[in-house]
């Protein structure tokens, strides 16, 4: 699949979402779109929403109103069962890893497969490696090392494979690569970007703007809760998305200065 | 008027384009063979018998595939019987590995690069790795990577700036060591050959327009355009780290004034970030961990450096227009520690029509590449005629 091939329906789309708690706006009229086979960069000041968005897709929160379309398809999604169901997987900046289980135990943990009625280790540590090894990932000795030996970029490799494990088609990252050296974001950078290219949609939120250069094909700019504009990420340069970021617009881009209160 | 190619010579053609689809992919069943290369099923059939009559692949039942109906015999590259030596000399170290057929690094030995000749130790490395290999296994050459500028007739090193090297006969040199070993010895240039590997069996799999820009201390570039690989009249092409982006730059080793090289290159980035004198990959990693972790001067080499690397790189998309270019060698890290700038660049300087579809990626294969081309290279006599 092409980036940009714009004949499918995308894999997901979000149309005039609104979110409220209590007396706090925070989402207004959100559409969002996201396509398989690319990685689409969520991008926005502290506060501008992205978290609460991306927990709405990912059925933590409910919406007060607007629709959720999936290849095409109206869909609700009630809670993360749901969005699990619909191949929708989250990595949250914590991870969510057990220090105390190893690599497949966390990576099956609570979807554990069983034979009769002990549990399918040998099918589930064959599996876990050929996820691991179908993401190129070379770092990981042995999927039985607890993960508490891990390093940090593996430790975020462990959960994006977690993620990838189950059919998922949408993955949504936190911040991946917050807390990495050099050499770990580099190879976490290059597994998200792998992700897509095996053509699956990703999702990227991230601060760092080298980061989102560096895998995304779209950039979707959140201001005060608004979308300010979805680019694509060969059309416009660092200083326009930062303007979006921290004024809603740049330039042609973004929303108009009456919509922009 | 030409008669059309006789019996002997389909079946030479037949042989090599199945051989080169098992050495691209490793193992293939007969079934994708069929339809891969659109010959008859007996055809395939006796072709295959023919190569694993040689050793050059061999075949078995496959594993469970959970389809319907008698499964098809998987045929298999026989990597650890059919191998090349490869070598890729860099400005700092040299590395050597056997690789067999199917690209599987099988045994490899490195070192720093030696201030003399670098074939004393390039023969000891062959010789250990070859005491280690079966009796009945086959050596079908090596090949050389080098940095430099290299004559495609006969693998002379015309040039190699930053080895200190001015026409170096390294091929011919070697395979006189060692004669009875190495039927041949093919030299190529490690962007030219790290562009070849990763668009056999890397990130440019899928691509047949492709731009590699690798840089060790000097910047070239491995093109593929229409899926071959663009070299020129000589062999010499593909110097994009000598095309000048700044009449008015500083003085390049090569004699001339303001080359890209200049300004995006190893130098260029230890230079303004306060760091003349050092050099090597280690060093060019300190500057951009450094800028990671917050150093203003680091930060603002790599933001020159990578709004530098945005301005050739937008030259090259205008004038060839490729699906894919790929940062390798130190400009992988270069690239992702400065990716905001590179891609500004190229979205403000290249042509809407010439960049909208490029994507800019890091390889996939790594350090490898070099070693792979060079085994690429090496391999294609092979390839071309498998029983001759």
């Amino acid at each position: 699949m092409t980036p940009g091939d714009t004949a499918a329906p995308p894999l997901l789309e979000l149309r005039g979402i609104n979110k409220s708690f209590g007396p706090v706006h925070v989402l207004r009229d959100v559409d969002f779109t996201v396509r398989a086979g690319e990685v689409t960069a969520l991008v926005g000041d502290n506060g501008a929403g992205k978290s609460t968005l991306v927990k709405c897709i990912g059925g933590i929160y409910s919406t007060d109103n607007g629709e959720t379309h999936i290849d095409g398809q109206k869909v609700n999604i009630h809670g993360p069962r749901d969005a699990a169901h619909n191949g929708i997987e989250i990595v949250y900046q914590d991870l969510a890893l057990c220090d105390n289980l190893d690599i497949v135990q966390n990576m099956f943990l609570g979807r554990e497969k069983r034979s009769g009625l002990i549990l399918d280790e040998p099918a589930m540590e064959e599996l876990a490696a050929k996820t691991l090894a179908g993401l190129s990932v070379r770092t990981v000795k042995s999927v039985r090392q607890l993960v508490s030996s891990l390093s940090g970029g593996q430790r975020q490799t462990v959960a994006i494979a977690k993620a990838v494990l189950w059919n998922s088609r949408l993955v949504i990252l936190d911040e991946p690569t917050a807390a990495l050296g050099v050499a770990q974001t580099a190879q976490v950078l290059e597994l998200v970007r792998r992700l897509a290219d095996n053509g699956l949609a990703v999702v990227l939120i991230s601060h760092n703007m080298n980061d989102v250069f560096a895998v995304s094909d779209r950039i979707a700019a959140l201001y005060l809760g608004r979308m300010a504009a979805q680019v694509r990420a060969t059309d416009v340069t660092h200083a326009q998305v930062v303007e979006l970021i921290t004024a809603g617009r740049s330039g042609s881009l973004g929303l108009q200065p009456e919509e922009a209160l | 008027m030409r008669a059309g190619p006789s019996q002997e010579e389909i079946r030479r053609q037949n042989l090599g384009a199945l051989l080169r689809l098992v050495h691209m992919r490793g193992q293939i069943s007969r079934a994708e063979l069929t339809s891969e290369l659109g010959l008859n099923r007996s055809t395939i059939g006796a072709l295959t018998s023919d190569l694993t009559a040689t050793g050059l692949v061999s075949e078995e039942a496959p594993r469970e595939t959970g389809r319907a109906g008698r499964p098809s015999l998987v045929v298999r590259a026989s990597s650890e019987q059919v191998y090349v030596y490869a070598a890729n000399i860099g400005v700092d170290r040299i590395t050597a590995a056997r690789v067999g057929l199917g690209g599987v690094i099988l045994d490899r030995r490195e070192s720093t690069r030696p201030s003399g000749d670098v074939v004393p130790p390039l023969r000891s490395f062959i010789q250990s790795m070859e005491s280690k290999v079966d009796t009945d296994a086959r050596c079908f050459g090596a090949g050389i990577s080098v940095c430099g500028l290299v004559r495609r007739e006969d693998g002379m090193v015309r040039l190699g700036p930053h080895l200190g090297w001015l026409d170096q006969p390294v091929g011919i040199a070697l395979q006189e060591e060692l004669p009875d070993l190495l039927p041949s010895v093919v030299v190529g240039n490690v962007a030219d050959l790290s562009a070849l590997a990763e668009h056999t069996r890397g990130a440019g799999v899928d691509c047949s327009n492709i731009i590699y820009v690798y840089s060790d201390v000097g910047i070239g570039a491995g093109i593929i355009a229409g899926g071959r690989r663009v070299t020129g009249h000589g062999g010499y092409g593909g110097e994009v780290g000598h095309m000048v982006v700044h009449p008015n730059g500083r003085p390049c080793g090569c004699g001339s004034r303001g080359c890209w090289e200049t300004e995006v290159g190893e130098e260029a980035l230890l230079r303004l970030s306060g760091r003349t004198g050092q050099s090597g990959r280690e060093a060019v990693l300190a500057v951009v961990d450094a800028a990671v972790r917050g150093d203003a001067e680091a930060q603002a080499a790599v933001r020159h450096v990578g709004d530098w690397l945005g301005f050739g790189v937008a030259n090259l998309v205008n004038i060839f227009n490729p699906e894919l270019v790929i940062f390798g060698g130190t400009l992988r890290d270069v690239y992702l520690a400065a990716a905001a700038q590179v891609r500004s660049r190229l979205n403000h300087n290249a042509l809407a029509a010439c960049r909208e579809h490029v994507r800019l990626r890091t390889p996939q294969l790594g350090d490898d590449a070099p070693l792979l081309g060079a085994a690429e290279l090496a391999f294609e006599q092979l390839l071309a005629d498998p029983l001759g």
